[in-house]
C-alpha cells in the first residue's frame, strides 16, 4: 500500500505538468478559451488570463508534490486543486453542457463521465499521496494508473480511440449487407428526384408519395397533383435518371 | 386499390384513362415547371397558413390534434388522398400520439388544415460518425450522441453523385454525414432513411 501511495506524486505531477504546459503554451487552447465553460463562468475577457493562472498553479503544485521535504504541502494543495476541478466540472456539466472543460487541451468534447472519472481518480491519488513515506514507488501500479488516466482523456481520443474504431469497423464490417435484397424505395426516389420527368412535374405536385408498388420490373410511384394524379415509373435497378417516365392522369378524387 | 393501380399503370403505359400530359421522353416539357395553379399567397415573414408543425396530442377519427412548438393547437384532417411519411409512405394507422409532424395542405374556413402531406417524426441532422456498431451509426451532433439505426430494406446511402444504394458499408468512422430519418419519439434515436456522404 505504501508503495502505491509513494507512486502517486509522480502520476499527479505528470498530469499537472501536461495540463499546465498546455494552458501556458498551446495557442490553439488560448484561441478556443472562449468556448470553454471557463469563459461562461468568468466572462470571455477573463478566460485567457485565468487559464494561464490555472496553468501556473498546476505547475507550482507539480513542483511542490515531487520533493519529499514539501510533499505533504504539495499533496494537500493537489487535493484542494482537484476538488476545485471536480466542482468546476459539475458547474460546466450543469450550466454549460455543450462546452468543453478546457482541462488538458483544445477539443470540443463536452464534459461527460470520463471527465469526472479522471478528476475523481486524480483527487483520490492526491489523497493517497498524503500517506506516502520513504518507500520505493510501485512502478507497475503507477503505469496502469497513467494508462487508465490517458484512456479517460477525451483529448487523446483521436490518437487511439478513433483509429481503433476505424480498424474494428474495417475488420468487422458491421454495415455490410449479407445479400443484396430488394431495392429500397428511397433509392428509387433519389433517382426519381434527379429525373427530367420529376423536374418537369414537380411544380404541379401537391403531396408526397401517396402510393407505390412494383410490377413487371417497374416501380410505380403516385403523387397528387392538384385535382390530378401524377404517376411515375422508375425501372428497378436503373441508374439513368432519364429512364424515369411520368404521366398526369385526370381522375376523380379518391373516395 | 388494385383497380386504381391498374388504371394508373395503364395510363402510364398508354392505356385508357384520361391522360392530361405525357411524353415518350418521360418529361412533361419545361413549361410545366412554371405551371403552378397556386399564386404566391403568403407575405414574406408571415406564417404560412397552409403549414403546421408540432406533436400529436390525440387522434380522433381522421383528425389529429397537434400542439405546435409555439404552443398553438392545430386540427389536421387526414383524408384518403393525404400522403403520410414515417420512414417511407405509411397508412394513417401509423400516426401515434407523441409523434412529431410537419403537415402541408389547405386551411379550411373553420380553421382545420386539410392535409395533403404529413411527415411524421422527420429529422434532418448533420454530424460526424463517432462509431459504427452492428446496424447502428453513433452520430456526434454538436457534442450530443444520436443513435442512428440502419433499417434493412429502407435505409440508403448517397455518396457524392453516385446513385443511392442500400449498401451503407462505405461509411467510415470520423467522417461527416447528413442523415435524413425518422426520430423515435422521446429518445435520442433515429431510424435512417438516407445518409448523405460528401465522398
Amino acid at each position: 500500500m505504501q508503495g502505491i501511495a509513494a507512486s502517486q506524486p509522480y502520476v499527479i505531477a505528470l498530469f499537472l505538468v501536461w495540463a499546465g504546459l498546455m494552458k501556458l503554451l498551446s495557442r490553439r487552447m488560448r484561441a478556443q478559451a472562449g468556448r470553454t465553460a471557463l469563459a461562461r463562468l468568468t466572462g470571455q475577457a477573463r478566460a485567457v488570463p485565468l487559464l494561464r493562472l490555472v496553468g501556473l498553479v498546476e505547475l507550482a503544485v507539480a513542483a511542490a508534490i515531487l520533493p519529499p521535504a514539501v510533499r505533504p504541502v504539495g499533496s494537500v494543495a493537489a487535493a484542494v486543486l482537484f476538488t476545485g476541478f471536480v466542482a468546476y466540472l459539475t458547474y460546466s456539466y450543469v450550466s454549460a453542457p455543450a462546452s468543453s472543460c478546457g482541462c488538458l487541451g483544445a477539443h470540443s468534447h463536452p464534459v461527460d463521465w470520463r471527465s469526472f472519472a479522471r478528476a475523481g481518480l486524480l483527487l483520490a491519488a492526491s489523497v493517497a499521496s498524503l500517506r506516502s513515506g520513504q518507500e520505493p514507488p510501485a512502478v507497475a501500479v503507477a503505469l496502469v494508473e497513467v494508462v487508465v488516466l490517458l484512456g479517460l482523456s477525451a483529448e487523446l481520443d483521436r490518437h487511439w480511440l478513433r483509429p481503433l474504431r476505424q480498424f474494428l469497423v474495417r475488420v468487422r464490417q458491421p454495415l455490410a449487407v449479407p445479400s443484396p435484397g430488394e431495392i429500397p424505395l428511397e433509392a428509387s426516389l433519389r433517382l426519381l428526384y434527379l429525373s427530367p420527368a420529376y423536374c418537369s412535374a414537380s411544380a404541379r405536385l401537391t403531396s408526397d408519395v401517396q402510393d407505390t408498388w412494383d410490377e413487371d420490373g417497374l416501380r410505380y410511384v403516385v403523387y397528387a397533383a392538384h385535382e390530378r394524379t401524377a404517376v411515375f415509373a422508375v425501372p428497378l435497378g436503373a441508374t439513368e435518371p432519364s429512364d424515369v417516365r411520368v404521366v398526369l392522369v385526370e381522375e376523380p378524387a379518391l373516395a | 386499390m388494385t383497380s386504381r393501380r391498374q388504371m394508373l399503370k395503364s395510363a402510364l403505359l398508354g392505356g385508357g384513362a384520361t391522360v392530361v400530359a405525357a411524353t415518350a421522353m418521360g418529361s412533361l416539357g419545361p413549361e410545366a415547371a412554371f405551371a403552378t395553379d397556386r399564386a404566391q399567397e403568403v407575405d414574406p415573414g408571415a406564417p404560412d397558413p397552409n403549414f403546421a408543425e408540432g406533436r400529436i396530442r390525440s387522434i380522433k377519427d381522421n383528425t389529429l390534434l397537434v400542439l405546435g412548438s409555439n404552443l398553438v393547437f392545430h386540427n389536421i384532417r387526414v383524408v384518403d388522398g393525404t400522403s403520410l411519411w414515417k420512414l417511407g409512405p405509411v397508412g394513417f394507422d401509423q400516426a401515434k400520439p407523441g409523434d412529431g409532424l410537419y403537415a402541408r395542405g389547405v386551411r379550411m374556413p373553420d380553421g382545420v388544415l386539410a392535409a395533403e402531406s404529413v411527415w411524421l417524426n422527420i429529422v434532418n441532422i448533420k454530424g460526424h460518425i463517432k462509431n459504427i456498431t452492428s446496424d447502428k451509426i453513433h452520430l456526434d451532433h454538436n457534442g450530443q450522441e444520436v443513435l442512428c439505426h440502419v433499417v434493412a430494406g429502407k435505409s440508403v446511402a448517397v455518396h457524392s453523385d453516385a446513385p443511392a444504394s442500400g449498401d451503407l458499408s462505405m461509411l467510415r468512422v470520423s467522417q461527416h454525414v447528413q442523415i435524413l430519418g425518422a426520430w423515435r419519439p422521446d429518445t435520442n434515436e433515429v431510424d435512417i432513411a438516407t445518409v448523405f456522404s460528401p465522398h
